[in-house]
């Protein structure tokens, strides 16, 4: 026994406390109710509108509502789970354990994060590929880059609800603040569009893709349509990159999150 | 070998100065009592001791090593918290066992502690239908089930009636005499350091005012108490009063005397009392030292502090 039985006991402790009977059951019901519920098909078989466009069109309609439950997943996790921890003092008896803080703080997040996007995904994919099995096997580069970009900011939203509460020590008021930002980003979408027309710019635009990808990715693949005109029309690369940086954003704020947390959280 | 050694330390919270230069050590083999009143600074001092919060100032080694982040020490140490932070809805048996995975000790360790704090009949229960005490029990259970060789207990006895108390410190005592654990131990209610602690340490306002073995301390910092038991006790302590000048205090009654002495008059008293006894031809029948309590120490302490 070593340090590897000491981390899964931490993380199967943690899976316990974060999904007790039925949560992770009923989750599951959502997701997969959500998915097909949800599905769209609008405009397909049109003709000059790539598959992709499609693939791209389903595969967001698809995930509307179960990404929104995700993100309230995962803030719910962080406030139940580590901001619990905190509060009560539980963290107290885990750090007696023979591990490094990051260890305990990983076996947390595999359990708060992890889980979570696992199940998802898992039900959303079973879900296309139901659907759609043919386009989704010939289109898996927009089914995964679709899914990189709505993750990324759900991932940037529940990032910044872990930092404010190990920073705040009360998981609420982390989850409260995961919460303003999840609906401020939703405003913000209107927002960024109706400035970049009235500036003529696509600068807020693209400032707002470094944040939420999907967004980028969203006028990528509409511009794929022959018949539409779109304000803004990124590159593929250009839509990668914004994925990349909504990633590298997120990667930051949990950096900061491990950083605070194994050298500055007293407890 | 000390276990712990803390120099200079200091925690302020915002304006609120908690341990102000505070500097202790925990020799091998020792039961030390860190004694002090509620904000005094104790369960601070433990926090820092354990990693658990960084000093502002000053460093501690645990185990002669830095105790933040610090697993290697994790597996010689074991924590009893105030109030005991486990999972309310896991079974004391199963929650045990988990831990002797974690610390990477056999599972059959977990039954051997229970039996050993006398709990082995809750082993079916769920941790929140524990009983104050009980809790205090699977805490100990829990703190030593990797066999540390050094154990915190931060103000175990404090919610406890006064026969789970007594159970806890002989629990105590039997770990430290059979399995040579080294204790420190903070509270608050004095009598129960004085049981079983060979060195105290006294905290208040963040500051140790005091620190030794106890009886060191109470030659120190407190007055005897001597009863003399004689024929003419009103003679004898007009005679006492007048030429004594370390007595501070003396009270007569129809069998003796009551005398509270500082410390000067510590090596000659006896002498000085025949003396006296004599010249004013009163016989001793007999007389008897009083032992100082712990709150008479703590007092003393604090009182000659504040002089």
């Amino acid at each position: 026994m070593g340090k590897g039985t000491a981390f899964l006991e931490i993380l199967s402790s943690s899976l316990h406390g974060d999904y007790k009977f039925p949560i992770l059951e009923f989750l599951a019901f959502l997701f997969l109710l959500s998915s097909f519920v949800f599905a769209g098909f609008g405009g397909f078989g049109s003709t000059g509108v790539p598959e992709e466009y499609y693939v791209f069109f389903m595969t967001n309609s698809l995930m509307g509502l179960p990404l929104f439950i995700l993100a309230m997943l995962l803030l719910r996790n962080i406030a139940s789970g580590i901001g619990n921890d905190i509060e009560k003092g539980t963290i107290q008896t885990i750090l007696a354990y023979p591990l490094r803080r990051r260890s305990i703080l990983t076996a947390k997040l595999l359990s708060s994060f992890g889980v979570a996007i696992f199940l998802f995904l898992g039900i959303q994919i079973s879900a296309l590929c139901t659907l759609a099995p043919e386009m989704v096997a010939s289109n898996l580069l927009v089914v995964l880059l679709t899914y990189m970009a709505n993750l990324s900011f759900a991932l940037f939203i529940a990032s910044i609800a872990l930092l404010m509460t190990l920073l705040l020590r009360k998981g609420s008021v982390g989850v409260v603040i995961g919460i303003m930002v999840f609906f401020l980003f939703s405003i913000l979408t209107s927002l960024v569009s109706f400035w970049a027309h009235a500036t003529n710019s696509i600068l807020p635009m693209q400032l707002y893709s470094l944040v939420n990808p999907s967004f980028a990715i969203n006028f990528y693949y509409s511009s794929l349509q022959p018949q539409v005109q779109v304000f803004w029309t990124p590159s593929f690369t250009e839509a990668l990159l914004y994925v990349g940086a909504g990633y590298a954003l997120t990667t930051f704020i949990l950096f900061l999150s491990y950083f605070y947390f194994c050298r500055r959280l007293n407890v | 070998m000390s276990i712990v050694i803390a120099e200079d330390l200091f925690k302020s919270y915002g304006k609120v100065v908690a341990v102000d230069g505070l500097f202790l050590r925990v020799n091998e083999g020792s039961v030390v009592g860190l004694m002090g009143p509620n904000g005094a600074g104790k369960t601070t001092t433990i926090k820092m001791i354990l990693g658990l919060m960084k000093p502002d100032r000053g460093h501690v080694k645990l185990l002669g090593q830095d105790p933040w982040d610090n697993p290697e020490i994790r597996s010689q140490t074991g924590v009893v918290y105030e109030k005991p932070f486990f999972p309310a809805s896991e079974k004391v048996l199963d929650y045990l066992e988990r831990v002797c995975r974690i610390f990477g000790v056999s599972e059959s360790r977990a039954l051997e502690v229970l039996k050993l704090v006398n709990l082995d009949e809750a082993f079916d229960r769920t941790i929140k239908a524990l009983s104050a005490g009980m809790l205090q029990k699977f805490a100990i259970a829990h703190a030593i089930i990797h066999e540390p060789k050094f154990v915190i207990a931060d103000e175990i006895t404090s919610n406890l009636d006064p026969k789970a108390r007594s159970e806890l410190l002989d629990l105590i005592d039997q770990l430290h005499e059979d399995q040579k654990v080294t204790f420190l131990l903070s509270s608050h209610i004095l009598p129960e350091l004085s049981k079983v602690c060979d060195a105290v340490v006294v905290l208040n306002k963040g500051k140790v005012y005091a620190s030794g073995n106890l009886s060191e301390l109470y030659d120190e910092f407190v007055a005897r108490t001597i009863r003399i038991l004689t024929d003419k006790p009103r003679e004898l302590v007009e005679t006492l009063r007048k030429k004594l000048s370390y007595v501070e205090k003396a009270d007569a009654d129809s069998q003796g005397i009551s005398i509270k002495i500082l410390k000067e008059g510590t090596d000659t008293v006896y002498e000085d009392i025949s003396k006296l006894a004599r010249e004013c031809e009163a016989k001793i029948l007999g007389i008897e030292t009083e032992s100082a309590s712990l709150e008479e120490l703590y007092k003393q302490v604090v009182d000659s502090e504040a002089k």
